[in-house]
């Protein structure tokens, strides 16, 4: 059975209960409980990802040849993309005092190279996916070879788009080199690809993604080296939780499960649970250290209990969309 | 990863000079070397990627490189992709993160060009064309071209362009080499031809005959065995003369490059 409730009334928060077992409740004190809880993260979103699908669409158009624009196209401007790597990267930019504007050329590439690995992950040789983003996956539509290519060119179309549509009166150029080093690092081999090589579905990749799209936002809109720090770890507490939680509504309801060991195949649901809660409370404690930015930390914050409890319908429900 | 190096340090036995074009480069228009290392091994981290997915099962198929078994020969498809992949990535981060002494502005500069020669527009648009013509019975001149500018010259280009934006070069002088590195980027791939007509596999480090016997089109079937010869010459030419207009002690090392791709046997 999904979660089926929204439980954003109190800071103290708990996991609802499930009809096939028994609930775990365990009261989590977030000393953030002066954070208004007025904020409809659904609106917020929903109207962010019609920007970033808008610009996505601009930054992608289709060239010479055209093949391999419409498979670059196909995987990243898939309806059921949730695109929370640019979302947060957008907020945790806002957050600081940054203009949107100087957040969504990386909040596109940060889709970009998302998008690149997930269609890689898909592959034959790799998870072979027959669907993603509810759309059959890409190397079913294109062909292998196809699909290894528009993975191969949506990596460093990421890149550039960050440097050529950032408008430099916003942010430094150091800074903005900061920022590839930082995606290139989460997707490279200490991050993304070694998680898909060691067989980690979750906790390697997504903590990765989440990680990465804090930082960006964070570097863009003029964090201190410690507020980046705190965007780190809330980056990666909040990636992992989304992806935990995505693998313990899969044990719930018992539908195919994914190749690769996650923390709920290995230590059970009840156990993940409660890591799920601990991960949750992490991540809203490193938000306690910018209470002085006050509303603007409302995003952010919300973003962590969507994580567990999803209950907004926006898609389908996966971190990795 | 193993993987990686496995790739990147085998011996070279048909580029060997690559890592150097963004050097001496970057020395030409008034730079130093240690300023146009990271961009270097980034340009070689890129080759080794493309090389690396271009020899998986589902696009060339090739079971040798460079001498050895192919990297997915030796460690699996799925691990071929992901250090493909991880290649990239590290190429990227390398040059934003390691390049020293130079204005950041010209560093992401140097990024675009790096992104332009390696995806859409760059490798992958010379390795999609190349598999569509594969698959034609007959391929003109002018689209043999176009796979070989963005499968080989690109890069060289891109090399040489960043190479020349890390080093401080103006405008007009980018250009130049710019211009120079797409007649050698185009003469690499006519001698490729050539060599792969009148060479044995042993010689070349991976195999050969392969052009021949898969029907592929290249310079030799095109035009001819020694028009495809007279025309590498016209481009060592035209490389050599853009060379003209820099300092003539700085620049030995690219006429020396352009002379090496027209002339080896490897």
């Amino acid at each position: 059975m999904a979660f089926s409730t929204v439980i954003m009334s109190s800071p103290h928060a708990y996991i609802p209960k499930t009809a096939s077992s028994p609930t775990i409740r365990r009261r989590v004190r977030c000393s953030s409980a002066s954070v208004s809880t007025q904020f409809d993260l659904r609106t917020y979103w929903t109207a962010l990802i019609k920007e970033i699908d808008q610009k996505l669409d601009d930054a992608v158009p289709v060239l010479y040849p055209q093949r391999i624009y419409e498979a670059m196209r196909y995987s990243l401007l898939a309806k059921g993309a949730k695109r929370a790597p640019p979302v947060m990267c957008v907020a945790a930019c806002e957050l600081f005092g940054g203009d949107r504007a100087a957040a969504f050329p990386t909040a596109c590439a940060l889709e970009m190279v998302h998008a690149a690995s997930l269609v890689h992950d898909d592959l034959p040789c790799m998870d072979d996916s027959q669907s993603r983003r509810g759309q059959p996956s890409n190397h079913t539509v294109f062909g292998v070879d196809m699909a290894i290519l528009a993975g191969d060119a949506l990596f460093p179309l990421g890149f550039r788009h960050i440097v050529t549509n950032t408008p430099t009166n916003l942010v430094p150029e150091s800074r903005l080199l900061r920022v590839i080093t930082e995606i290139a690092r989460a997707v490279g081999s200490t991050g993304m690809a070694a998680g898909q090589f060691l067989d980690l579905d979750d906790e390697k990749k997504f903590g990765e993604m989440g990680r990465c799209s804090a930082v960006c936002g964070g570097l863009l809109g003029g964090a201190s080296d410690d507020e980046i720090q705190r965007l780190r770890k809330y980056g990666q507490a909040v990636g992992i939780l989304y992806q935990m939680v995505d693998d313990i509504l899969e044990a719930k309801t018992e539908t195919d499960k994914k190749k690769g060991k996650s923390y709920v195949s290995v230590y059970g649901v009840e156990k993940a649970m409660e890591v799920a809660e601990d991960l949750r409370a992490q991540a809203k404690k490193e938000l306690d250290g910018l209470e002085k930015y006050g509303d603007k930390v409302l995003p952010l914050y919300h973003f962590v209990d969507y994580a567990v409890d999803r209950g907004l319908v926006l898609g389908s429900n996966s971190f990795d969309n | 990863m193993n993987l990686n190096r496995y790739s990147l340090l085998v011996k070279r036995q048909t580029r060997p000079a690559d890592p150097l074009p963004p050097c001496r480069r970057r020395e030409l228009v008034g730079g130093n070397e240690a300023m146009a290392i990271p961009m270097a091994c980034a340009i070689e981290m890129i080759h080794t990627m493309s090389l690396i997915h271009d020899d998986l099962p589902c696009m060339d198929n090739d079971d040798l490189r460079r001498g050895k078994p192919t990297n997915h020969k030796a460690f699996g498809e799925d691990t071929a992709v992901l250090a493909g992949d991880a290649l990239i990535s590290l190429a990227f981060e390398h040059v934003a993160a390691k390049t020293r002494n130079v204005d950041p502005h010209r560093v992401l500069q140097a990024i675009v060009e790096l992104g332009l020669a390696v995806g859409s527009e760059g490798l992958v648009a010379g390795q999609i064309n190349r598999r569509l013509m594969q698959m034609r019975e007959k391929v003109s001149l002018e689209e043999l071209e176009y796979i070989h500018v963005h499968k080989t010259s690109k890069l060289l280009e891109a090399a040489v362009v960043c190479g020349a934006i890390i080093g401080g070069g103006d405008g007009i002088e980018v250009e130049r080499l710019r211009k120079f590195a797409r007649c050698i980027g185009l003469l690499f791939q006519v001698v490729d031809d050539i060599l792969d007509v009148t060479k044995s596999s042993e010689e070349l480090g991976k195999t050969a005959g392969k052009d021949l016997a898969s029907d592929k089109a290249t310079y030799p079937r095109l035009m001819g065995l020694e028009r495809a010869k007279e025309f590498a010459g016209e481009l060592a030419a035209k490389a050599v003369e853009e060379l003209r207009h820099f300092d003539a002690l700085r620049v030995v090392p690219l006429y020396h490059l352009a002379d090496y791709i027209a002339s080896r046997q490897n």
